[in-house]
């Protein structure tokens, strides 16, 4: 790296810690933390009320409480809404000072030392190398016409379209921790693909530079116009280190007349350790709705991360001939527990829906499917097809699977189809025969378990994916 | 290259191998035959370190007592066995898993690990030189596969894999006198004075296609005979029971 | 419901309890009391929101006694059969000729009180205002010769009523047990049955259950089963069901020894604004139990069919085998089909599995039959016909299996 671009780097960071520590961000959750938030922001009044809006309406709402994982009271006065709940004097100095299990995770994800600085947020001086590549492939996108920029920075330069779609897919009253992230929001991305645009490569967090200081509050908006495609990745390979901390991200994707956005998650977000202690409640509220008709919404994630992960991306078909899907790889391991699924509301004609589900449970954990297909009355011809399989490695772990299945008409039809295994004596054997320890064994047949979703992910990230689900159960067979 | 003492195996305190004695030298070729139930993939099972067995007795391999090494250490010293019914993995591509097996070996040995181009490579030679369509390989392992093309798929492994002792468990049986060439095609050509081959076989028919030094006949758990390939043809015309 | 109240006065009429008895009603009394009629706010009710459909229906219910008087009921011809007969839930009388003395006893339900308390209101009614109601229980090593045909008998007397009623069947060891629960209406006016259900499973014992309820009727049912299976013991239970204006059964099975065996099979046909409901639990908590459930609907006219299924397995349950399959069939554009197959696993050397499915008539099949000469009508019925089949096929009897085909053949041929 070149001395003036630390020089930079420098400048930069010094700036934007001498801004906190000058207003110093009031700990707790009020409406001067908001305006605080805005007034840092630099938001035009609109985006304040917006979110105030919000914050009345939270004041009124109850935590949730149905769902499977069950987690200590949260002290939502005890957090930091602005800054990163660890200032940069607490983080790691230097890679010396980080969780040695942590690094040989890095290590054998093959993520190179720069990265792995960067990952577990060691408070480097260096400007990460994508800065460049980010600037790079910016050029390339605004020729084509694509927005795709920090959503602090759409509510200044593209109001017009942050107050047409913001909130237009998950209303600011819609549950509570959707809510609580409307009213705080810190930062997130913005996408917007033009009218007959093909974004012609992946757009995705891991190169825009500030990904990493975005926070806990994370407000992702994507917005595909007629005829446009874009694959968009969010790669949370960023297991930090830290208490039970709040993740409640919101992410809105709409998809008008023929358009169609692949968005993609892997998450490995910190799980805990051993004993349960520590680690991401991953609370994350996404949903996409495919408004015109021949549109197409897909998600794919692979969960292998946080204490609690709780999410359902959801696809909303209003659209006629729209198409759904969801496919998911939910990881559990330890104490860690995952309450996750879809929603598919069928809401146009010929609207499709595909859900491909697959559960891996080990140690203590609890992994649960819960998902609902709706099939309204006016969504004629609308077909859902199901599958979750479960796979759990002994007994004490657990496999929980939910669907919620309404067909309001009589030409629709709805399929759902749920099996339980665990991994066959005689398959390890198999492998071990073949020269395989089994830990390869066990990782060689949990990928296969898990085909039909990471074949679903872009090549980069389905590499990736395949060495976390092997990682994420190391020492689960014994 | 193995020795087998008084090898005794028993499963849920049923007595299968009731003192086994056999010498295999390298470039040997072993057919152990016998009637159904007279414990020979017992005896394939034993060898490849399956669990499940309580043994006694000492298998020596290569100079050394296998009887605490586990499973994957055996086939990474050299020991294959192509199996009788050879498992279905769902959604695991067969050459993904042929590279990660062959890497194993390799890294086990301190060798070098191929790449994927490599792999392919010696892939192509192996299944062109056998005859096999190289298209199996790249389906999920084993599953939706017929019985002769399972049993081939074995045979092309151990081609991959290259091992000094391979033990095929009835890998003849339900197959057509097609793939019962292929298979003896990939035994014959491996032969050499290193490698060491045993062949459990119900029927004496592969045995005229592969030509045995020493044919064993098993029974109740023992060797109660030892002879050439005569011993088999033998075999064929009056049966196991003559032999009570 | 404007008109309807009830309070601690109704519990003193019951004859003859116990303050033991009089407090545990009193308490379950409470507990209704505090949620009244189940709602669709509350998860097992989701699907099925009784008080609203109870709100529609009724401008007033009472839970005043009615005669159990009755001068004679014809007895099925279709084959011999022993028989206990329920009049307005009550047990009026008995009769077990094909049988050896003393190995069938009845009587009257007794008053027990030892249950947990449950989160069903329905249930807490139940506890707090049940009377009348049989007690089945058949001695060690008897097999019983002939089915026992219970003839469920709801009167013109009654009228805005809530009948509660309490059963029980208790088979004990190497014995077997097969009834068949008929259901015959003759009130013109509407009422709700309410029943609780104990059914006990000993060693090595059978009980065969058909429930049918297919005449029309302006009934409200809700019954809620318990079971308990022994070890090695074998519970079936068909439903074959259609006709009522609302019927919920909750079925709960525990296999709480190995090797015991559940069956629940049900064929529901419903029509107009019918709605039915069939919710299980099924709870392996012993090694190498088995489960299989197969639920198929009929929905025509604005039907609403739901199935909740739950299949729970404890960490100790391991070589579980649990399969649950639940189909249904649209016949019309406002029918309705709510599932929610749910599984809850602790044990990973398990073969569970489950399907959902629900859609109209394969238009190719019927295709394929009106290209082979039949009418359209004719080839639904056929279809209908073949997706009912494999819940038939579980009944072995000849002339049982004649009598529920002809009454399913009347319930499609109204179609």
């Amino acid at each position: 790296m070149k001395s003036t671009e630390i020089e930079k780097a420098k400048e930069y960071k010094y700036g934007f810690t001498t801004d906190i520590e000058s207003i110093k961000a009031p700990k707790g959750l009020s409406k001067e933390v908001i305006q605080f938030i805005s007034k840092i922001k630099k938001e035009p009044k609109w985006m304040l009320d917006w979110r105030l809006k919000a914050f009345d309406r939270l004041k009124k709402m109850k935590e949730p409480n149905w769902q499977k994982p069950k987690y200590p009271k949260i002290n939502y006065q005890e957090l930091y809404y602005y800054s990163a709940p660890k200032s940069a004097q607490d983080k790691p100095k230097s890679l010396d000072e980080v969780d040695p299990k942590l690094l040989e995770t890095y290590a054998k994800l093959g993520i190179p030392l720069k990265e792995q600085e960067k990952l577990s947020g060691v408070a480097v001086d260096a400007v990460f190398d994508s800065v460049s590549v980010a600037t790079t492939f910016k050029d390339k996108l605004t020729e084509k016409g694509i927005i795709f920029c920090p959503i602090s920075e759409a509510i200044k330069k593209h109001p017009d379209l942050v107050k047409k779609y913001l909130g237009s897919v998950i209303p600011i009253t819609d549950h509570y921790f959707a809510t609580l992230n409307s009213a705080v929001f810190t930062d997130g991305s913005f996408v917007y693909i033009p009218e007959g645009v093909r974004c012609p490569m992946e757009l995705s967090t891991y190169f825009r530079i500030n990904a990493s200081e975005t926070g806990q509050f994370e407000r992702t908006l994507i917005i595909a116009d007629k005829g446009s495609y874009v694959s968009y990745l969010e790669g949370c390979t960023a297991p930090m280190r830290d208490e039970n901390q709040l993740h409640a991200a919101n992410v809105e994707l709409i998809a008008l007349d023929d358009a169609e956005i692949k968005y993609s998650t892997v998450q490995n977000w910190y799980p805990g350790d051993e004993n349960g202690k520590g680690g991401i409640y991953n609370f994350v509220t996404k949903r996409g709705a495919c408004r015109g008709k021949n549109s197409k919404i897909s998600w794919t994630q692979v969960e292998t991360g946080s204490a609690i992960t709780w999410k359902y991306p959801s696809c909303i078909l209003q659209g006629d001939n729209s198409v759904g899907e969801f496919y998911s790889i939910a990881i559990t391991n330890n104490h860690q527990k995952a309450d996750t699924g879809t929603k598919m509301i069928h809401l146009g004609k010929n609207t499709k829906s595909k859900i491909i589900s697959k559960g891996i449970s080990a140690g203590k954990a609890d992994n649960t499917y819960r998902g609902l297909v709706d099939i309204n009355k006016k969504a004629l011809n609308s077909r859902n097809y199901t599958q979750c399989d479960s796979l759990l490695m002994g007994n004490k772990c657990g496999a929980h699977t939910v669907p919620y299945i309404k067909n309001k008409n009589s030409s629709s039809v709805v399929e759902h189809e749920a099996t339980t295994s665990k991994i066959n004596e005689e398959q390890l054997y198999y492998c071990n025969q073949r020269g395989l320890n089994q830990e390869e064994a066990v990782s060689l047949i949990v990928n296969g378990f898990c085909k039909e979703v990471l074949q679903q992910l872009p090549m980069e990230f389905a590499v990736e994916a395949q060495k976390l689900v092997g990682i994420s159960l190391e020492g689960s067979v014994g | 290259m193995l020795k087998i003492k008084n090898l005794q195996a028993s499963v849920d305190k049923k007595s299968i191998l009731k003192g086994l004695n056999l010498t295999i030298k390298p470039g040997e070729l072993h057919a152990i035959m016998g009637p159904n139930g007279s414990g020979k993939s017992t005896l394939a099972n034993v060898l490849s370190g399956k669990n499940g067995y309580k043994i006694s007795g000492e298998i020596i391999f290569e100079g050394e007592n296998l009887n605490d090494i586990p499973i994957e250490k055996r086939a990474q010293k050299g020991i294959f066995l192509a199996f009788q019914y050879p498992l279905e993995i769902p959604g695991v591509n067969t050459n993904i898993f042929l590279k990660t097996s062959l890497n194993s070996i390799r890294k086990s040995k301190g060798k070098k690990e191929v790449d994927t181009l490599a792999f392919l490579k010696l892939v192509k030679e192996k299944s062109s030189e056998l005859g096999i369509d190289e298209k199996i390989l790249s389906r999920q392992l084993n599953v939706g596969f017929s019985g002769g093309e399972k049993k081939k798929n074995e045979i092309l492994q151990m081609k991959i894999l290259d091992p000094v002792f391979s033990i095929l468990d009835e890998t003849d049986s339900g197959l057509d006198i097609d793939a019962l060439k292929i298979i003896a095609k990939g035994v014959n050509s491996s032969r050499d004075s290193k490698k060491s081959f045993l062949v459990i076989t119900h029927y004496q028919r592969l045995l005229d296609y592969i030509k045995p030094d020493f044919v064993h006949v098993l029974s109740d758990g023992k060797i109660i005979k030892t002879g050439c390939g005569e011993l088999a043809e033998e075999l064929e015309k009056t049966g196991y029971s003559k032999l009570n | 419901m404007q008109n309807f109240e009830i309070n601690s006065n109704q519990i003193d009429k019951i004859d003859k309890i116990s303050t033991e008895e009089k407090s545990f009603r009193i308490k379950n009394l409470e507990l209704f009391k505090a949620v009244g009629f189940p709602h669709k706010r509350l998860e097992d009710w989701k699907f099925s929101d009784f008080r609203n459909i109870i709100d529609k229906n009724f401008e007033e219910l009472n839970t005043k006694k009615v005669s159990s008087v009755v001068n004679k009921i014809d007895l099925l011809k279709d084959f011999e059969h022993n028989y206990i007969l329920l009049v307005n839930g009550k047990l009026h009388s008995s009769n077990f000729d094909h049988e050896e003395k003393n190995k069938v006893k009845i009587n009257s339900f007794d008053k027990s009180i030892d249950y947990k308390i449950n989160k069903n209101p329905l249930v807490c009614l139940n506890h707090a205002l049940a009377e009348g109601g049989y007690s089945l229980e058949v001695e060690k090593n008897y097999k019983l010769k002939k089915v026992i045909v219970i003839y469920n008998l709801f009167t013109k007397d009654i009228k805005n009523n809530i009948l509660n009623n309490k059963n029980k069947i208790k088979v004990n060891e190497n014995s077997e047990l097969h009834i068949i629960e008929l259901t015959i209406n003759e009130s013109k006016s509407k009422f709700i049955n309410n029943v609780y259900e104990s059914i006990i499973l000993k060693k090595n014992s059978k009980v065969k259950n058909l429930v049918i309820q297919s005449n029309k009727s302006n009934g409200f049912f809700h019954k809620f089963s318990k079971s308990k299976l022994s070890f090695n013991s074998d519970y079936s239970n068909f439903i074959f069901s259609s006709g009522l204006k609302f019927n919920k059964i909750d079925i709960e099975c525990d296999l709480i020894e190995e090797n015991s065996k559940c069956n629940i099979l049900s064929a529901l046909c419903l029509n107009k604004e019918e709605h039915q409901e069939i919710k299980t639990l099924i709870n392996h908590l012993a090694p190498n139990c088995k489960s299989n459930q197969k639920i198929k609907n009929i929905l025509n006219g604005e039907s609403k069919g739901v199935y909740q299924g739950k299949i729970y397995v404890k960490d100790i349950a391991q070589k579980t085998d649990a399969y649950q399959l639940s189909k249904a069939l649209l016949l019309k554009e406002n029918a309705e089909f709510n599932s929610k197959p749910e599984l809850e696993i602790y044990a990973d050397d398990v073969k569970c599995s489950h399907g959902s499915s629900s859609g109209n008539i394969d238009q190719e099949s019927l295709h394929y039959l009106m290209t082979r000469g039949l009418t359209r009508e004719d080839s639904i019925k056929l279809l209908i016909k073949g997706f009912l089949n494999d819940i038939i096929e579980f009944i072995k009897n000849p002339s049982i299996k004649k009598f529920i085909e002809t009454k399913l053949e009347n319930q499609i041929n109204g179609y």
